[in-house]
C-alpha cells in the first residue's frame, strides 16, 4: 500500500525545467533514496514533498490525503536539513521542542517527549547548550530530533550527511537507518553519495535531468542499470565503443563480440572493473569468453585490493583484480576477457 | 618589532585625527564651562562652577531633556516600526530591481537637510498637499496643523532617520538564515509565528544597534526641530544653539552641550551592558 505518492510533479526556474514530471510512491515505513549529480532536480523534488516550493505540475499524497496545496506548517512532514537549521537562539532542548510549542503540547508531556527524542539519537545530557557549543554530529542529531519528535507521517533528509567527516557519516548512516526502521517512518532521502544511499534505502531512484531514470533495490540498480547513465553514475564501468562487421555482427578491436543482448543499431558495451580477468598475452583462447588484448599502464593497491589501468586499443580500462591477486607488472602485455553476460549493452545516443 | 606593537601602529593615524578635532575642543568646551558670565553678557575667564549651578538651578533644563529624549525615543521607534518591514524585504530579495529599491530607500541622505524640510513644509503645511487632501474629500473644514508643533517636528525627523535605520538593520540581518524559518515551518509554525519565534528575536541586535543610532542621532539633531518647529519646539540642540549663537553665552552653552554629551553616554552605557549580557 503507497503511504507518500508522488505524481507528474514538475517545476520549472524560467527556461530551465528543474524537475520533469516525477512519479514515485513509497510505502509506509519504506526509505527511498534519491540518488544524483547536482543539479538533477532531487533537492528541488524534496522541497517540493516538503511544501517549501510549490511544484508547476503534478501532486503530493500521503496516505491517500492530497496535500498538494498545503502550506509547509501543515504537512506534518519531518525535514533534516543539509546544514541543520538549528535555531541558534534556543538551547537543544528549546530547538527540539519547537514543533511540540506549535502544538500545544503540556509541560509535562513536552519535557518527557524531549527527553525521549534526546536519547533516541544519544544525546542526553546536552539539553542546555547552544547549537555553536555542538559539534557537527551532534547538531545533525539535534536536527533529526527536532524533526522526529513530532512523530511526523514522513521524514525529508536533504544531504544530511554531507557536512560530517567520513568515519562520523560512516556510524551516522547506521543510526539514521536503524531509528527509521525502529520507527517504521516513511523516509525520502537526497543524496548525491551512492554509498549512503546504497547503506541507507530500500530503494534507490537515480535522477538524471529532473526525471528518475531508475528505480529498484540497490542490487537491482548496480546488476542490472537500465540507462547507459545509471550505469556510469552508480559504481564504477567502463565504456566500449562496439562497431559491426560486414555481417552486421558485433566487433571490439576488429575480433567478434557475444553479447547477452544486442538490440542492433549503434551500440555501447559497459562493464564493471570486477567482472574483468587479466591473463598473459597468447593464453588460450576460449569461445566461452570475449577478449580484449593491452598493455598494463600501471596498477594501484586500494587496501585489499589491485585495480589495474589498462591501455587498449579501445582505450584506456580499469580493472580490479579478486583480492589476493597480484597485479602484473607495469607495460606487461595482457588479454582481458570477460563472459558475455558481464557487461551491459546501451544503444549510442545521436549526438 | 612584536606584532603587539605593530598592531598598535594601526591606530597611530585614527588617534591623531580624533586628538586634534575631538580630544583638544572637548577639553576647551569643558574648560569654557568653569568659566564665568558677568551682570553684562561678557565672558569672565575663571576657575569656578558657577555656570553648572546655574544650568542645574534652571527647571527648563529637565524640560528640555525630557523632551529630547521623548522626541528622540518616537522618531526612532516609529522609523524602526517603518524600516523593518523594508529592510527585511531588501535582505530577502532576490528581485534584480533590488539595488534600485535599496538605492531609493537611502537616497533622502543624498539631499540636503534644509532643502528636505522645505520639501516638508510643502506637504505638510497649512496649504500644503495633506491638508488639500483631507479638505478634499471632506474630513475636516479648518487645516490640520502639521508644521510648527512637534507634530511636524517628529514625522521629518523619522523620515531623517529611515536611512540609516535600513541600513543598520540590513547590515545586521547577517544572522538570518532562509532555512531557519523553513525549518520551524516544517515543525508547524505558521507564517506569523516563525516571524515571532525565530526572524524577530535573531534580528534583535540589529534591531538594538539600528535604534541606538537613530536615537543618538536624533537627540543630536538640530535642523529639523528647529525649521519644522518653528520656534515652538525647544530641544537639548536648539538650546545649545540659542546660547551659543543668539545669547552668546559660552559657558553655559559648553556646559549644556557636556551634559547632553553625558546623557548619551549613559545610553550608549546601558546598550553595551544589555548587548554584554546578551551574549
Amino acid at each position: 500500500m503507497s503511504h507518500l505518492v508522488l505524481t507528474g510533479l514538475a517545476k520549472r526556474y524560467g527556461r530551465s525545467v528543474a524537475v520533469d514530471g516525477l512519479d514515485l510512491s513509497l510505502a509506509k515505513g519504506e526509505s527511498v533514496a534519491l540518488l544524483g549529480p547536482s543539479g538533477c532536480g532531487k533537492t528541488t523534488t524534496l522541497r517540493m514533498v516538503a511544501g517549501l516550493i510549490a511544484p508547476d505540475a503534478g501532486s503530493v499524497s500521503v496516505g491517500g490525503a492530497d496535500l498538494t496545496q498545503a502550506p509547509a506548517h501543515k504537512r506534518d512532514m519531518g525535514y533534516v536539513f543539509q546544514s541543520y537549521a538549528l535555531f541558534p537562539h534556543l538551547d537543544v532542548a528549546a530547538n527540539v521542542a519547537f514543533g511540540l510549542d506549535e502544538r500545544g503540547v503540556a509541560r509535562s508531556e513536552k519535557a518527557a517527549r524531549v527527553r525521549e527524542a534526546l536519547s533516541l539519537v544519544r544525546l542526553e545530557g546536552l539539553e542546555a547548550r547552544r547549537p555553536r557549543e555542538l559539534s557537527g554530529g551532534q547538531q545533525q542529531r539535534v536536527a533529526l530530533a527536532r524533526a522526529l519528535i513530532l512523530r511526523p507521517q514522513v521524514l525529508l533528509l536533504d544531504e544530511s550527511l554531507s557536512n560530517l567527516d567520513a568515519r562520523l557519516r560512516e556510524s551516522m548512516r547506521h543510526e539514521i537507518r536503524d531509528i527509521q526502521r525502529r520507527l517504521d517512518i516513511t523516509t525520502l532521502f537526497v543524496t548525491h553519495d551512492q554509498t549512503e544511499a546504497l547503506t541507507m534505502c530500500d530503494r534507490i531512484a537515480v535522477m538524471n535531468c529532473g526525471r528518475i531514470e531508475q528505480i529498484g533495490t540497490a542490487r537491482e540498480i548496480y546488476d542490472s542499470p537500465a540507462t547507459r547513465f545509471v550505469a556510469g553514475f552508480v559504481g564504477r564501468s567502463n565504456e566500449l565503443a562496439l562497431s559491426r562487421d560486414s555481417g552486421g555482427r558485433p566487433v571490439l578491436d576488429g575480433a567478434p563480440l557475444r553479447l547477452a543482448r544486442d538490440p542492433g543499431g549503434a551500440i555501447d558495451l559497459h562493464i564493471r572493473p570486477q567482472h574483468l580477468r587479466l591473463g598473459p598475452a597468447g593464453a588460450p583462447a576460449s569461445d566461452a569468453f570475449n577478449r580484449l588484448a593491452g598493455k598494463v599502464a600501471h596498477s594501484v593497491f586500494v587496501g585489499d585490493r589491485s585495480e589495474v589501468l589498462i591501455d587498449t586499443k579501445a582505450g584506456r580500462i580499469v580493472a580490479e583484480l579478486p583480492p589476493g591477486d597480484t597485479a602484473p607488472p607495469d607495460g606487461a602485455d595482457i588479454v582481458l576477457s570477460w563472459t558475455p553476460d558481464a557487461g551491459h549493452v546501451f544503444v549510442r545516443e545521436s549526438v | 618589532m612584536k606584532s603587539g606593537t605593530r598592531l598598535v601602529l594601526l591606530t597611530v593615524p585614527g588617534v591623531i585625527l580624533l586628538a586634534a578635532i575631538y580630544v583638544w575642543p572637548m577639553y576647551g568646551l569643558g574648560r569654557m564651562s568653569f568659566n564665568e558670565t558677568g551682570p553684562t553678557g561678557a565672558m569672565i575667564p575663571a576657575l569656578s562652577s558657577k555656570t553648572w549651578r546655574e544650568l542645574f538651578a534652571d527647571p527648563f533644563i529637565f524640560e528640555l531633556t525630557w523632551n529630547s529624549i521623548q522626541l528622540s525615543v518616537v522618531s526612532s521607534t516609529a522609523a524602526l516600526i517603518f524600516a523593518y518591514p523594508l529592510a527585511l524585504f531588501l535582505f530577502r530579495t532576490q528581485s534584480r530591481w533590488r539595488g534600485v529599491i535599496a538605492a531609493l530607500a537611502i537616497a533622502p541622505m543624498l539631499v540636503n537637510g534644509v532643502v528636505r524640510i522645505f520639501g516638508w513644509l510643502a506637504i505638510l503645511g497649512d496649504r500644503g498637499l495633506v491638508n488639500a487632501a483631507l479638505q478634499g474629500i471632506g474630513l475636516t473644514s479648518q487645516p490640520v496643523r502639521l508644521v510648527y508643533n512637534w507634530t511636524g517636528v517628529t514625522i521629518g525627523l523619522t523620515e531623517s532617520l529611515m536611512p540609516y535605520m535600513i541600513l543598520a538593520l540590513v547590515a545586521g540581518f547577517g544572522r538570518l538564515d532562509r532555512s531557519l524559518e523553513e525549518a520551524a515551518a516544517s515543525l508547524g509554525a505558521p507564517p506569523w509565528r516563525r516571524f515571532l519565534r525565530v526572524t524577530l528575536p535573531l534580528s534583535l541586535p540589529a534591531v538594538a544597534l539600528g535604534w541606538l543610532l537613530c536615537f543618538v542621532l536624533a537627540m543630536s539633531a538640530y535642523i529639523t526641530p528647529k525649521l519644522l518647529g518653528g520656534g515652538r519646539v525647544f530641544v537639548l540642540a536648539t538650546e545649545i544653539y540659542e546660547l551659543s549663537i543668539t545669547s552668546v553665552n559660552w559657558p553655559l552653552a559648553s556646559a549644556l552641550a557636556l551634559y547632553t554629551l553625558v546623557l548619551l553616554l549613559l545610553f550608549l552605557a546601558a546598550y553595551s551592558a544589555m548587548s554584554r549580557r546578551q551574549a
